[in-house]
């Protein structure tokens, strides 16, 4: 399994001994095996030149920007390599179908309010007053059939996610990360400062994974296409945000690992120091590499795995040989 | 898998040798690299080697160990290199 590098200090990137170099402001050189790198993200300054996006094209490995308040920038998707003609069109044709869309959509919905669910539920099992949100969510679940369209679908997807976020507060039981409500750009409290940047590296790990399949990350179905934006990877994000990150966000915080120390205010928001930061990535990584038992395939995948082997199902839909049935996390 | 590469090989050849390994695994100290690789990975980092080293001179051993899990490491004095992927 290739592995990400995230660079939060600052230095220079580029190609040398036919490998990946960084050079550290303090002139520390390092290298790393360009062989086992999957993807870069980008959280320091970092210098770079086109020698280096050539190799980094020739190798594979997406570059993902982020800024000094973590916002997603954008990222360096290079030359598709997997591109089929075939796929692109099938991706096209239930784009353009209404009902082909919408039967996506809701599928994309359906399994991320099954996992809320199942979020809730491992917390129900603790003795955490959260079955009213269980049921409410469920509620919600029972009305996407009747959505008639990829809007409604939105809606209720926000209604249910509404309702789930209200169970943070009576899980947590913490005043120094009270969530109140949910607010972005930027975010008003600790709790959503987590969540902004966990959705961030969500979605950009989603992007990575698409570009090792045929898949065009630039047509989504639930999230709509437009002229400039990825889209499919807002919707696969959809179904493992509430098993990845918000899982890694509450046990952070449960466990206290993450404390009102490793934040700061700038701009009228709340943002995550580098302390907090590194703290975030490395339980994100340990996450997405911790496994579990497939009940299909049998053997153990790691949540990095599962997110590409829903790609596959994914593209499955998309030719008409089986039905896209999301991931779902039983624990 | 998990392998650490050693080598001992003519001083007119180390820097070739670290060249390719870097390209696989991290280095760690003097002549010895290690990292987790794919059996692909494992067979072309090999293939490699083979073409830079002088067979009848230079010796170069691979360890594998089934994962990162299996090893168990020991150190003394400074640390010179560590794999590590949040820089």
């Amino acid at each position: 399994m290739k592995k990400s590098l995230y660079l939060t200090s600052s230095g220079t990137l580029s190609r040398d001994q036919n490998t990946l170099l960084l050079e550290l402001e303090t002139g520390e050189k390092r290298y790393f095996p360009i062989e086992q790198i999957g993807d870069i993200h980008c959280f320091g300054e970092a210098s770079l030149n086109k020698r280096l996006l050539e190799y980094l094209t020739q190798q594979g490995v997406p570059v993902h920007f982020y800024n000094y308040y973590e916002y997603y920038l954008g990222s360096y998707y290079p030359r598709e390599h997997n591109s089929s003609g075939f796929l692109t069109l099938k991706q096209a044709e239930h784009y353009l179908d209404e009902s082909k869309r919408l039967d996506l959509a809701r599928r994309f919905v359906r399994g991320a309010l099954q996992n809320l669910q199942q979020v809730l539920r491992y917390y129900a099992h603790r003795e955490k007053p959260v079955h009213p949100m269980i049921e409410g969510i469920a509620q919600v679940e029972a009305q996407l059939d009747n959505a008639a369209s990829v809007e409604t679908l939105m809606q209720l997807e926000g209604q249910a996610r509404e309702m789930y976020y209200s169970a943070f507060d009576p899980v947590l039981q913490n005043p120094d990360f009270a969530f109140e409500s949910r607010s972005r750009r930027p975010p008003a409290n600790r709790l959503n400062a987590l969540i902004s940047f966990g959705n961030s590296l969500m979605y950009t790990l989603a992007l990575s994974e698409i570009y090792r399949t045929h898949l065009d990350p630039r047509i989504g179905f639930l999230h709509a296409t437009n002229y400039r934006r990825f889209s499919l990877n807002l919707d696969v994000a959809e179904v493992f945000k509430p098993v990845l990150v918000d899982r890694t966000v509450l046990t952070l915080v449960g466990l206290r690992q993450i404390q009102p120390e490793h934040f700061g205010e700038e701009l009228g928001g709340v943002y995550l120091n580098d302390e907090g930061r590194k703290r975030f990535i490395q339980a994100w990584e340990e996450r997405l590499q911790s496994t579990f038992q497939h009940r299909k395939l049998k053997r153990n995948v790691s949540y990095r795995t599962a997110v590409r082997l829903d790609l596959y199902k994914i593209e499955k839909h998309l030719i008409g040989e089986k039905p896209y049935e999301p991931f779902r996390a039983y624990w | 898998m998990y392998v650490i590469m050693v080598y001992d090989v003519n001083v007119h050849r180390v820097a070739k040798v670290l060249k390719v390994g870097r390209k696989y695994l991290t280095w760690i100290q003097n002549s010895v690299l290690e990292g987790e690789l794919t059996p692909a990975q494992f067979a072309r980092l090999k293939r490699d080697v083979g073409k830079v080293i002088h067979e009848e001179e230079d010796s170069v051993l691979f360890y594998t160990l089934r994962d990162a899990g299996d090893v168990r490491r020991e150190q003394m004095g400074v640390q010179k290199g560590e794999p590590e992927w949040l820089v």
